[in-house]
């Protein structure tokens, strides 16, 4: 499978009367990508904004990020999810590099919802403070949904992902600035030189844990709640097979931003033929019953070592319950003889002091570690606001709360906040892009 | 400018040495010892030393404590420094005991310095900033510069890094940091994986804790001709307490003969356990030690012979590792007389 991506930087945003890339600059008319958006027509409110580093601008609550992607052959970038179900990982897709499409709720927010800050101390705590991002800010009519605490967020994230791909389609005829190309032989089909190296596997432990579907990872549109895992081609995440879902606290978030670009991935591509001999991807879940997560490790651990991996490299997302299914695939691939590397977040507590993972084995001894979901963050207030910060203390965001005896409320008269990292969009970023680690002190 | 005041033991207090290891706490105004040499760094006046003996904190350690802490009672105090104690035990756990009683009290940084090896560090270290100290005093030096380090930094409200980088135990406590090198989890990941699948040395970033779990021992396949000692960590001792075994946080042991004894009379023997009320064990040391009930066993035949000795220390606040130290001191015992199975008592 080789993939093509070619790549258009995205140095600067602005609105204006066309949608057009030029020398580096996004055009976007607002009126016409707003009409496109609704017609959904779930969609009751919408407005875009342009959120570049250094904007004193905070979000929330964010919702969804997607790296705006078109294909030139016309197939979908989302395929079974925005578009009809193709094979991806395959041939050319064209992306807008530094840029994201940022999904903010106009009022409402949810568990799963986060913070994302464009300037300050904020800023660092998600790579969206980073790039420059296109803000859809929308409201909806699920009003089934509207005051719970877990939310599905179908109209906004799909709002996302559509517009994303509107777009994107404005470079389809255009020469992209360069191009990355992903190219694995077949894993039985490979020369001495990359044989001899010793082969690796990455397992990708995505969100699944709601039994009620519209909430998990989908795989080509497809609930991840419902497959043991399985063998996919790195390609297929890099390139639209996976859409985030919207379960967890959200620090512990990969979106779909974050599959569309995994450096876990790139790095493995980096070293292959090199140093290992990257075998490709095998795709597992996350599951709530024990014996759920059991049947999954032994799944990881057969496909391992049925395709001869030597190595392996598990990352969850996800804390906490899903720690039991990190734990346990990464000893069912130790008891296989596959030498595994681990990538997580932790959760030790506001005061640092409680147990790292619900469940420890000594079998686990690399592991990378991004952050702590309970550190507390406290944040001055920001100019703009974009959607609504009370979201953060009143809809039940996992890092947010609306009183508390010793903190007072998340959100202050002035807009400043106080909140656990939990509610940082991404912000623990265990796909790879965590600069952030744990120290004991 | 801000005040300090030091703790230190007889020794350090040029009081005396092991004969002087009874006296009783007193403070004097100024710099004794170490403190003479904290000043020269210290961001703050050491206006007093607190000289305690060891034995006298090990033994009447509330009687220590409750005199030490009137002392300080009124006194303009900052910090409040204790060591450095180096490998000495006592010192170690005298020091951790009264940094923790100032700190409860007066609600002030307080730092030590201690070397790994030192039964304090394990007992206090979740409760206080212990520097990681030499082992000998001839690393004076070294260590109150260290300790002068991290104190400047709290007095001055300066944030306090990380355990590694600046010289202390860890404290039970992770946080997260970023890192100054901004290299990215992929990185890591990829660093590590490598060295792993090559066998080469790597650095976890989460450790996790050894659970140091001991098989359960296959059954006595027959008791009847078997061998069986008695061990305890209930703390009962010939009432004279010949090998000095501490009350609590033990780090000795003792064995005694009870070949020719019925029984382990009343006033003969006591425990010396500071964790439960001794009262019943007092009265009657073989609900604790059942030697009674044991030489009746003999008698009917139940098992083959006892071992003549029974083996002594105290549970309460015993580190893992002095524990484990303890057990591989009387293991040679027992296999050179050749025992098949041991009752561990626990209390």
């Amino acid at each position: 499978m080789r993939l093509e991506i070619g790549n258009f930087y995205v140095r600067d945003i602005v609105l204006g009367s066309d949608l057009v890339y030029e020398n580096g600059t996004l055009t976007i008319n607002k009126e016409e990508a707003l009409k496109f958006i609704c017609e959904d027509d779930r969609i009751t409110e919408a407005d875009i904004y342009i959120a570049k580093p250094g904007d004193k601008i905070r979000m929330c609550p964010v919702k969804e990020a997607i790296e705006p992607r078109v294909r030139p052959d016309g197939r979908s970038v989302f395929p079974g999810y925005e578009g009809e179900l193709a094979q991806a990982g395959d041939g050319v897709t064209y992306a807008l590099k530094n840029c994201s499409v940022l999904v903010v709720g106009r009022h409402w927010g949810g568990f799963q919802d986060g913070i994302i800050d464009m300037s300050g101390e904020g800023q660092k705590y998600t790579l969206f403070g980073e790039l420059n991002n296109i803000v859809l800010v929308a409201d909806t009519n699920e009003e089934f949904e509207k005051r719970e605490q877990q939310k599905k967020n179908d109209a906004l994230r799909r709002a996302g992902h559509r517009l994303a791909e509107y777009i994107a389609a404005t470079v389809k005829d255009l020469q992209p600035e360069d191009a990355e190309v992903y190219e694995l032989e077949p894993m039985i089909r490979r020369t001495e030189d990359v044989e001899k190296l010793p082969s690796v596997v990455y397992v990708m432990q995505p969100q699944s844990q709601m039994e009620e579907m519209g909430y998990n990872t989908l795989v080509y549109g497809w609930d991840m709640n419902h497959m043991v895992p399985t063998v996919m081609h790195p390609n297929e995440i890099l390139d639209g097979a996976v859409i985030s879902g919207s379960f967890m606290p959200v620090s512990s978030k990969w979106s779909t931003y974050d599959y569309q670009n995994c450096p876990n991935i790139k790095a493995l591509y980096q070293e292959h033929g090199k140093t290992i001999n990257f075998l490709g991807i095998v795709m597992s879940n996350l599951n709530v019953a024990l014996e759920q997560k059991e049947r999954a490790a032994l799944f990881v651990a057969q496909l391992a070592k049925t395709l001869g991996a030597d190595g392996a490299v598990v990352a969850e997302e996800g804390y906490g319950n899903p720690d039991a299914d990190f734990i346990g695939c990464y000893v069912a691939l130790e008891d296989a003889g596959v030498k595994t590397v681990g990538v997580t977040n932790e959760c030790t507590g506001r005061d640092g002091q409680s147990q790292p993972l619900v469940t420890l084995d000594e079998k686990c001894d690399a592991i990378v570690s991004c952050g702590n979901v309970s550190e507390l963050i406290k944040l001055p207030p920001m100019d703009i606001v974009l959607g609504e910060l009370e979201a953060l203390g009143r809809d039940g965001l996992s890092g947010g709360w609306a009183d508390d005896e010793l903190l007072g409320p998340s959100v202050k008269p002035d807009g400043s906040i106080i909140m656990e990292n939990n509610a940082m969009f991404c912000g623990d970023r265990v796909c790879g892009w965590s600069t952030k680690t744990m120290k004991e002190f | 400018m801000k005040k300090a005041i030091i703790y230190i033991n007889q020794f350090f207090g040029q009081i005396g040495g092991e004969e002087k290891a009874d006296h009783a706490p007193e403070i004097r105004a100024g710099q004794v010892g170490p403190a003479t040499e904290m000043a020269k760094s210290l961001d703050a006046e050491i206006t007093h030393t607190v000289i305690c003996g060891d034995n006298f904190m090990g033994s009447n350690t509330e009687e220590a404590i409750a005199a030490i802490l009137g002392m300080l009672e009124g006194k303009e105090m900052d910090i409040f420094l204790a060591g450095p104690a180096f490998q000495a035990g006592r010192y170690g756990v005298a020091c951790g005991t009264i940094c923790k009683a100032v700190k409860e009290k007066f609600n002030i940084p307080v730092v030590t310095s201690m070397n790994i090896e030192n039964p304090g560090v394990e007992m206090f270290k979740k409760e206080m900033y212990i520097m990681q100290g030499g082992n000998i005093a001839a690393r004076m030096r070294k260590d109150v510069k260290a300790m002068m380090a991290l104190s400047n930094k709290l007095l001055s409200g300066e944030e306090v890094g990380c355990a590694e980088d600046e010289g202390y135990f860890a404290r039970g406590i992770r946080r997260q940091v970023w890192r100054e090198d901004g290299i990215p989890a992929s990185e890591r990941m990829i660093d590590m994986l490598k060295k792993k699948l090559n066998a080469q040395p790597f650095q976890t970033e989460l450790p996790i804790p050894k659970l140091d779990r001991v098989p359960i021992a296959p059954a006595i396949k027959d008791l009847k001709t078997a061998r069986i000692a008695l061990v305890t960590t209930g703390g009962i001792v010939p009432v004279e307490n010949p090998d000095r075994i501490q009350s609590a946080s033990a780090t000795r042991w003792g064995r005694y003969e009870v070949s020719a004894l019925e029984r382990l009379k009343t006033g003969e023997y006591k425990t010396i356990h500071a964790g439960f009320d001794p009262a019943a064990a007092d009265a009657d040391p073989n609900v604790i030690t059942p030697v009674d009930a044991l030489k009746v066993l003999l008698q009917e035949g139940v098992y083959g012979s006892l071992h003549p000795y029974f083996y002594s220390t105290v549970g309460t606040g015993t580190t893992q590792a002095e524990a484990q130290r303890m057990a591989n001191e009387m293991v040679p015992y027992l296999k050179e007389d050749q025992v098949d199975g041991v009752i561990m008592v626990s209390t």
